[in-house]
């Protein structure tokens, strides 16, 4: 009915966008991490051909990322909240999830609505929200000294952990939620109540038939929070200010905007983007194993 | 002493709820209180503190943290130097984020439109790679991105610097898969049934495509343009990294230096507006949506139209 | 675009591959004007994409498409004088009945008052003239349906193709509109190609009726030549009417009948063709069957013993599943007579099998590639997997029961 070039012809402003401002910028991130710095400017040279790329400057780097070395701390404190608040993050969000999916009957509209209602309220409104909350004359403390529970309750924005993990906790878990009720959601009703039938308990049937057939979402929620959480340099700064809390993404940060060094913060980027890439391939592996295994 | 008092009341909470969720094992069909009771609290615990800052700017005093009393309009436009309305820097930040939403929107959905149609009736050698390529970008942090972004122009495309214009270029970038993702959804569930129909009622390709294929396209275009504004209008990393300084503010850039240096609740009453703004974008795609569809409802879609519309918002 | 023309279809050697299966293998059929014929056939047989061709949807990969002797091969859909009534209708959702009728019409160049007063006529056609402003969302299956028709015949098209439009509907609904839409095209007089995996459909409805297979056509004929005289195995077992036992066949005995062992049986067999040789099926209708006690019959031809294993009760009948000793089980059907004599379960009987009720069918119809039988078995299996989700599932065996209840 169309001309077979019609569908290409229309695909292509989008596709060529996508590799000019897309694809394009990531080589010139790998370019000027495996660059060289000018040696009286100090500022980087990339290199676009491949076969000339120098790796001395990314080797020293990668090295630093060793016990004990430089970027040793932050990359364990990056992992270590980011395993926090995704742990617990799930602990949250599946029993909403499961709630919403298999127990809300005429709620589920008015939930479904008020889950997807983060979405549309900016990041960093939700952030400056608890910034005002926690703040040493916010509620949360006036409410602890009203109450009782703690005279002398701590500056919580003066650079705690557990601040910086709740944060990211408040600010990703919208984002895992969502794909979990979907995924509960496209349980058959009709196997729990097989389940239930062929004399398994309420426990067994939860543990052996909902979770298992949850988990690709439980593994997808949790991927959609670990990528951006990564990436995050923001949380930290807004809820603590003290360098004791700052994560990968702030490292990076600093090297183009604090004494700039964007070679070393190229390199950071393309570390973390490798990193990442190998945590998708595992994601999109085991999707596919999950659905050869369906069939 | 301090340990005591902690954690007495909340070892009363977990208890209540443990005990709940022992009822719920020995008695499945029973209500299910205690998953209820998590729900609700989660509800409550991820809207009210919005609501709460949101309510701050309507504070009388200068705190966002402490309520010093209910004054509507001091902070949106009654304070002579500090309110939304006289502050310039504020203002300024307003406008800039209405301006590169309305731009994004204006670019990234015509291109956004074209390459989904194009994905989802492409056959042949170029499309997995074409779809991959789509994908990517919401699944990339939004720091790569931006170092992505802020090098190439610097090496590359270097007529451009940062400024408005850098920062449009990156939000089309990142909003095109957006607009993909639900237009295409869209052809999905349209299928080819219609331009069959319409070629074999003696259409031409032209005709089958103006009534009849951009007529049922059209509650998606219009609502993917609503969801680029509001992505658009919250996107922070992106703006940021592309600012040109002062000038290029965003709301979200303004909130953010406001928040770690001694904010004002002009700075809640600024946001609040950003989030009214979302809200009424979603609100008027939703209901656009419904409208222009609704010859077609299938019980049940509503949900599936709503979860639709969050699950395609994860970066 | 659509003028008086007479709706001859020819198709002439059409093929179609998607990817490494063959869709259609070669089909040649010969439509005259104002004939009501049906495609019929399991899900994955090519029916549908033999619809699609002809409507302009696919491109045949060789082979000819004749309408009153034009090829129309190369012309777009929308340049072909055919029109569709689609599966599940294809409504255009956004706009009206009316709208929707007229959308064929005002792409011709008609002038606005012959649009209106043709669209009216059809919804006339069709008993829905009081609905054109509704939204097709508004409507019941079968007005949705009367709408797809109305669409499509305004255009006073050479030729209908319908794809299963009555698969969406409930069983009492189908029962009504297979009435109506026969008696529509006997008053419009268009050729109706109809395409349906529903024996009943296509057995109340045709004039013709060509049974399908791996894109292959297994039989033509008219719907009671079909029925009555099976050419292959297939079409026995797809139409449901009759037992099936495996068989291997001898050729022509002296009377020119056929013989053939069932296990270690002889029987001879007079239906159909006597010359055949090898592996093949042999059928009966069950009602052809005759049931003996042991030792009551003075010779042995066509005789077999065997036990009953079940008895079933249907009112006006009585159905007996027997096993035989040539190690197949049969289906028997007694007339409810009042006074006959009853076969209890697990007792001995002799089934009598009349020769002239015997049939004996090749394995598969004998093929221009001459690709061997058993090689072809696999091709089903896999091809049968693949096509299932395109098209609902047929359920042979239920549908049969039911077209042999009709006729008992």
């Amino acid at each position: 009915m169309y001309p077979r070039w019609l569908w290409k012809a229309l695909a292509l402003p989008g596709v060529l966008w996508l590799v000019l401002l897309f694809v394009l910028p990531f080589y010139a991130v790998i370019a000027v991490a495996f660059g060289t710095v000018d040696p009286i400017f100090q500022n980087p040279v990339p290199i676009w051909n491949p076969f000339n790329w120098n790796f001395d400057n990314t080797l020293k780097i990668l090295a630093q990322f060793l016990p004990g070395e430089r970027y040793w701390t932050v990359f364990v404190r990056t992992t270590t909240y980011i395993a926090f608040a995704v742990s617990i993050s799930l602990l949250i969000a599946y029993p909403v999830a499961y709630y919403i999916s298999r127990h809300a009957r005429r709620t589920k509209v008015l939930l479904l609505v008020l889950l997807v209602l983060p979405f549309w309220v900016s990041y960093l409104m939700r952030m400056l929200a608890w910034v005002g909350l926690l703040a040493p004359d916010g509620l949360i403390n006036s409410f602890l000294i009203w109450s009782g529970i703690d005279d002398t309750p701590p500056n919580w924005l003066g650079g705690h952990d557990g601040t910086v993990i709740y944060a990211l906790i408040y600010g990703y878990i919208p984002y895992m939620v969502l794909p979990l009720v979907a995924a509960l959601d496209r349980i058959d009703n009709s196997l729990i109540e097989a389940a239930r039938d062929l004399g398994m308990t309420a426990r067994q049937t939860f543990f052996r038939v909902t979770l298992p057939l949850s988990k690709m979402g439980i593994l997808g929620g949790c991927v959609i929070i670990t990528l951006p959480m990564f990436g995050d340099y923001y949380t930290p700064n807004l809820v603590s200010s003290s360098p004791s809390t700052s994560m990968l993404g702030n490292q990076i940060y600093l090297y183009f905007h604090g004494g700039p060094q964007p070679d070393v913060g190229a390199t950071l980027t393309v570390v973390l983007a490798i990193f990442l890439s190998i945590l998708m391939a595992y994601y999109l592996y085991s999707v596919a194993k999950a659905q050869k295994d369906l069939q | 002493m301090n340990t005591i008092v902690d954690t007495a009341p909340r070892r009363g909470l977990f208890a209540g709820i443990l005990h709940r969720l022992i009822g719920l094992v020995r008695n499945p069909h029973g209500k299910p209180r205690a998953l209820m009771t998590i729900t609700w609290l989660y509800m409550i615990w991820t809207i009210v503190p919005v609501v709460v800052a949101i309510a701050f700017s309507f504070n009388a005093g200068r705190s966002i943290s402490v309520w010093q009393g209910f004054d509507a309009t001091r902070w949106y436009w009654g304070d002579p130097v500090h309110s939304v309305l006289h502050d310039p820097g504020l203002q300024a930040a307003l406008w800039q984020s209405l301006k590169l939403a309305g731009l994004d929107m204006l670019i990234a959905t015509p291109i956004g439109v074209l390459l989904a149609l194009g994905l989802a009736r492409w056959r042949g050698y170029g499309k997995r790679p074409a779809n991959f390529l789509m994908l990517f970008p919401l699944i990339t942090p939004e720091i790569v991105m931006g170092v992505s972004l802020y090098l190439v122009f610097q090496y590359v495309y270097v007529f451009i610097d940062p400024s408005t214009t850098a920062q449009v270029i990156g939000q089309v970038t990142f909003s095109i898969s957006y607009v993909v993702i639900v237009v295409r959804g869209r052809l999905m569930s349209i299928g080819a049934q219609y331009e069959e129909a319409a070629a074999d009622l003696g259409a031409s390709s032209w005709d089958s495509l103006r009534l009849v294929l951009f007529p049922l396209m059209l509650p998606a275009i219009l609502a993917s343009m609503m969801i680029v504004f509001a992505i658009s209008i919250d996107n922070f990393v992106i703006a940021q990294w592309l600012s040109c300084g002062a000038g290029c503010d965003t709301v979200p850039i303004k909130v953010y230096s406001a928040t770690r240096s001694a904010p004002l609740p002009s700075i809640n009453a600024v946001a609040a507006i950003m989030v009214y703004l979302t809200l009424g974008a979603v609100l008027l795609a939703f209901v656009l949506y419904r409208f222009l569809t609704r010859g077609e409802r299938v019980k049940g879609q509503a949900e599936g139209g709503l979860t639709q519309m969050g699950s395609v918002d994860f970066n | 675009m659509t003028q008086g023309t007479n709706g001859t279809i020819q198709l002439v050697d059409l093929t179609k591959r998607f990817g490494d299966h063959l869709a259609v293998d070669g089909i040649n059929m010969d439509i005259p004007s104002g004939e009501f014929f049906s495609m019929l056939g399991p899900s994955g047989c090519g029916k549908t994409t033999t619809l699609r061709m002809i409507a302009g949807f696919e491109q045949p990969d060789t082979g000819r498409i004749v309408l009153d002797g034009q090829d129309m091969v190369h012309s777009p859909p929308n340049k072909r004088p055919v029109n569709t009534v689609f599966q599940n209708y294809a409504l255009f959702p956004h706009l009206n009945v009316f709208d929707n009728v007229a959308f064929g019409l005002r792409r011709g160049r008609i002038s606005k008052d012959e649009v209106n007063r043709r669209t009216n006529e059809a919804l006339e056609l069709v008993m829905l003239g009081d609905l054109g402003d509704r939204r097709p969302s508004e409507l019941s299956g079968g007005q949705q349906q009367r709408v797809a028709l109305a669409r499509a015949l305004v255009l006073k098209p050479a030729g209908l193709l319908l794809d299963e439009p009555l698969g969406a509907l409930d069983a009492k609904l189908r029962r009504q509109l297979q009435i109506e839409l026969k008696s529509l095209q006997e008053r419009v007089g268009i050729t109706f190609i109809y395409v349906t995996h529903d024996q009943d459909e296509a057995l109340t409805m045709s004039d013709r009726i060509a049974v399908m297979n791996e894109g292959q056509v297994e039989q033509m004929g008219s719907p009671r030549e079909i029925y009555e005289a099976p050419e292959t195995a297939f079409v026995a077992d797809f139409l449901g009417a009759s037992n099936l036992m495996d068989g291997v066949a001898h050729g022509r005995d002296d009377h020119g009948r056929c013989r053939v062992t069932v296990g270690d049986h002889e029987l001879v067999a007079a239906l159909g063709q006597s010359d055949v040789n090898g592996p093949g099926k042999v059928t009966i209708r069950p009602e052809r069957v005759q049931l003996e006690r042991p030792g009551t019959a003075d010779n042995h031809e066509n005789r077999i013993e065997g036990e009953v294993e079940r008895s079933i009760y249907i009112g006006s009948a009585f159905q007996l599943i027997v096993r035989l000793n040539a190690g197949c089980t049969i289906e028997v059907e007694i007339q409810n007579s009042g006074c006959h004599e009853t076969f209890e379960i697990g007792s001995r009987v002799v089934a009598y099998l009349p020769p002239d009720a015997l049939r004996v069918l090749p394995e598969k119809r004998a093929r221009s590639q001459g690709a061997p039988a058993v090689a072809r078995a696999s091709d089903t299996e896999r091809t049968g997997k693949r096509e299932e989700t395109t098209e609902p599932s047929t359920e042979k065996t239920d549908t049969g029961r039911t077209a042999r209840q009709a006729q008992a």
